[in-house]
């Protein structure tokens, strides 16, 4: 059963995850101006509110996580000895 | 980069003992098909405009109808669709989904039932993001070709595919079937 943490630190209160969002998983908090979980039921883990999101103050938990495949394995191991 | 040669004798066979070649060679095969792909689906875009997506249908529904020849025949969408899942395999992982206040995955619409599909795993959707293209482009349609083919082959009935959502985890798409014939 999939799980969102919201980062409230982090969140800088833009409302693009509300707004992005096809299920209205979200709505603003208005007190504190920040996003809330208000339908964590419908959520179906596409991931378009991570790619919206400036502040990356969103985790999904116990997803199903598309393979990436596109990711070239070879650049993936170099940048893991740099960084 | 050096390219090491390989020699051997060969006789002829039906069937190769041997592929050639390691998991690299398979990741250089799959990223040169990948870009491949994207380039032609823009190239196609750009020669035939909205064109394209009617193109690139039509080669999915004929892959759907021919892949779903093996299936058994059925008039149970849910049935058809467990089936599909299995010869689409998990390069093209899906789910029947539905919101958490409806009841059951299908609804009825007058002649027509309505079901939501979450594709999570999409080999397109990785050739896209390999090749920086956006989705809903000509190559979507490849996958809606294939499950309108597949769908019409295995129930022997029309239907049609729409895009609700695209997202770089999971898409959701609405699959309609009128249940009027062909
Ligand atoms: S993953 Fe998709 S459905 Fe879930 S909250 Fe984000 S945008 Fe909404
Ligand atoms: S998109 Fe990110 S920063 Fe903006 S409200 Fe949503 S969680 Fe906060």
């Amino acid at each position: 059963m999939v799980n969102i943490v919201i980062d409230e630190d982090a969140c800088v209160g833009c409302g693009s995850c509300v707004e992005d969002c096809p299920n209205d998983v979200y709505e603003m908090d208005e007190t504190k101006n920040k996003t809330k979980v208000v339908k964590l039921d419908d959520c179906m883990a596409c991931l378009s509110c991570h790619e919206i999101c400036p502040a990356q103050a969103m985790e999904h938990q116990d997803i199903h996580v598309a393979k990436r495949l596109y990711i070239d394995r070879k650049v993936n191991y170099a940048l893991e000895r740099i960084i | 980069m050096e390219i090491e040669e390989i020699k051997g004798t060969f006789k002829p066979e039906l069937i190769p003992k041997e592929t050639g070649g390691d998991l690299d060679d398979y990741e250089d095969a799959l990223h040169v098909l990948m870009k491949f792909m994207g380039s032609m689906s823009s190239a196609l875009e750009q020669v035939s405009g909205r064109g394209a997506n009617a193109i690139v249908y039509q080669a999915g529904k004929r892959m759907g109808h021919e892949s779903a020849k093996m299936m058994e025949k059925t008039e149970n969408l849910e049935q058809a669709l467990d089936e599909m899942g299995d010869v689409l395999g998990h390069e093209f992982y899906f789910e029947k989904w539905k919101p958490s206040g409806q009841s059951s995955y299908t609804t009825q619409e007058g002649d027509q039932v309505v079901i939501k599909l979450l594709f999570m795993d999409c080999v397109v959707r990785q050739t896209l993001r390999r090749t920086g293209l956006p989705q809903k482009g000509p190559l979507c349609y490849l996958l809606y070709g294939y499950m309108v083919g597949a769908v019409e082959e295995v129930m022997d009935i029309k239907g049609k595919i729409d895009i609700d959502h695209v997202g770089p985890n999971a898409c959701l798409k609405t699959l309609t079937i009128k249940w009027s014939g062909k």
